[in-house]
């Protein structure tokens, strides 16, 4: 048993990240525009509607820059965390920002012949034989068109449906998108040898991406355990009261380690509702509770309260010389453990 | 012309599973999914793009076949798709720069003649 599908899963939280995200976007292409006209020398009304496009355009570029930065910072940070679990919401805007742009592309550069728009625009420059020139349309149109299959599939319905590891690999398809749109404009607005300035933005949001992933994958690498069955984890004090540590037992399993007073408990970090990072969330009235969803578990068994019948594998554990460590084999969802007890000095 | 005649068939294929499915196969296929009427015009656009694999997901999951761990993700492929990507950006980008050509070398536009 679980809970019903609704259209969105809105809170107070999410309601003001979607505000201050619209707030922000209304309010870059409108600077843009504002400030744009003359900084281009485009003075004409004519202009505007290049301005426009331009404005939409490299507002997408941004946005998608800044989600493709969430999920690595996340990692190296936890402080970051509290932008990550709103990322769809992010995503679904960028590609609705990032269509707005093509539309203004098809309306303005292919509307004016006898040749259907459409046709134009995958006919007006066939020359895929070379570098310079390079027909930068079907890049662009690549790219949204794996946007839109990101933005359709981001309900939690299809998680669910497709299966954790069939929608993630899906969604690893924000890494091809990100390099079509990175060549799009590479090949296309760059290549404009008079803006300098947009130049070095470019290169500088192309490489902060691609470097803070390197970071991310770096940090990941160092933390996989050594390949004993007792696997050190931290000391108690690491670990705040309510909260817990996610340690990685090797590249595809994670274990939450939960702390509730002076009491220890280690638990899967994925929820069996829909994948959600466990040891992100926190105890709440006595289960662990998934910052997605809220689906909630007791940390001695890893089960959901009744009615649901959720379950999620546990850990045995053990202390030695002040340092906790987590026995690599993990338990059948829903095994009883007792938890670790120790007296941690300062229990806040 | 091809592909855009490719691309509307693909639709229409797609909207005839679209009306299958929201209508009829997800409520069979997840129970969270029963009598909840509301989120279901919201997949729409993903079956319009994805209908094969929804199709192909539709049988293995009839089939009982799906995997037990189907709640892990994938994060050997997630970090190998991380790495290409650290590379391919800097690539694209040392590529597009160095083809970047000098104004300088550029002619300036040349006032032609009037016709006589």
């Amino acid at each position: 048993m679980s809970v019903k599908y609704i259209p969105v899963q809105w809170n107070a939280n999410k309601w003001k990240y979607d505000a201050a995200l619209i707030v922000a976007v209304v309010a870059y292409i409108l600077i843009y525009m504002e400030v744009g006209t003359p900084a281009a020398g485009l003075e004409r009304p004519l202009d505007n509607l290049i301005l426009r496009m331009r404005a939409f355009g490299t507002c997408a570029f941004w946005m998608l820059t800044f989600i493709l930065c969430i999920g690595p910072l996340a990692r190296l940070d936890k402080r970051f965390l509290p932008i990550l679990y709103n990322r769809r919401h992010f995503g679904v805007l960028t590609t609705a920002v990032a269509f707005s742009h093509a539309v203004f592309v098809v309306s303005w550069y292919f509307s004016f012949s006898p040749t259907d728009s459409y046709v134009a625009l995958l006919t007006s420059n066939l020359s895929f034989g070379q570098v310079l020139g390079f027909p930068i349309e079907a890049l662009g149109i690549l790219a949204l068109f794996l946007l839109a299959i990101l933005a359709a599939t981001s309900h939690d319905f299809w998680l669910a449906f497709l299966s954790a590891p069939v929608w993630k690999s899906l969604h690893l398809l924000i890494y091809p998108t990100y390099a079509l749109v990175v060549a799009h404009v590479a090949l296309g607005y760059l290549q404009n040898s008079e803006n300098q300035t947009f130049a070095f933005l470019l290169v500088g949001a192309g490489l902060t991406v691609a470097g803070l992933h390197f970071l991310a994958w770096d940090k990941e690498r160092r933390v996989v355990a050594a390949t004993t069955d007792w696997v050190e984890a931290c000391r108690p004090e690491d670990i705040q009261d309510k909260r817990a540590v996610i340690v990685a037992l090797s590249k595809e399993e994670r274990v939450a380690i939960f702390r509730s007073g002076n009491s220890f408990s280690a638990v899967s970090n994925t929820c069996a509702h829909q994948g959600g990072p466990l040891g992100e969330g926190k105890i709440v009235y006595g289960h662990v509770t998934c910052p997605w969803h809220g689906f909630s578990y007791k940390a001695c068994n890893g089960r959901s309260p009744a009615p649901f019948t959720e379950m999620i594998p546990t850990y045995n554990m053990k202390l030695d010389d002040g340092v906790l460590y987590i026995d690599r084999q993990a338990n059948q969802p829903g095994t009883d453990v007792e938890p670790v007890i120790y007296e941690v000095a300062d229990n806040g | 012309m091809t592909l855009i005649m490719i691309a509307t068939w693909y639709l229409y294929a797609g909207a005839a599973v679209a009306v299958w499915f929201v209508l009829y196969a997800i409520g069979r296929l997840d129970e969270n999914a029963e009598s909840a009427w509301i989120f279901r015009p919201l997949l729409v656009p993903g079956v319009l793009l994805i209908w094969p694999l929804i199709l192909w997901r539709c049988t293995v999951l009839w089939r009982g076949e799906d995997k037990l761990d189907r709640h892990r993700m994938p994060r050997k492929k997630q970090d190998r798709a991380a790495i290409v990507f650290v590379f391919a950006i800097p690539l694209i980008l040392i590529l597009a720069i160095g083809l970047r050509q000098d104004p300088s070398d550029l002619a300036g536009p040349i006032q032609l003649e009037a016709p006589k």
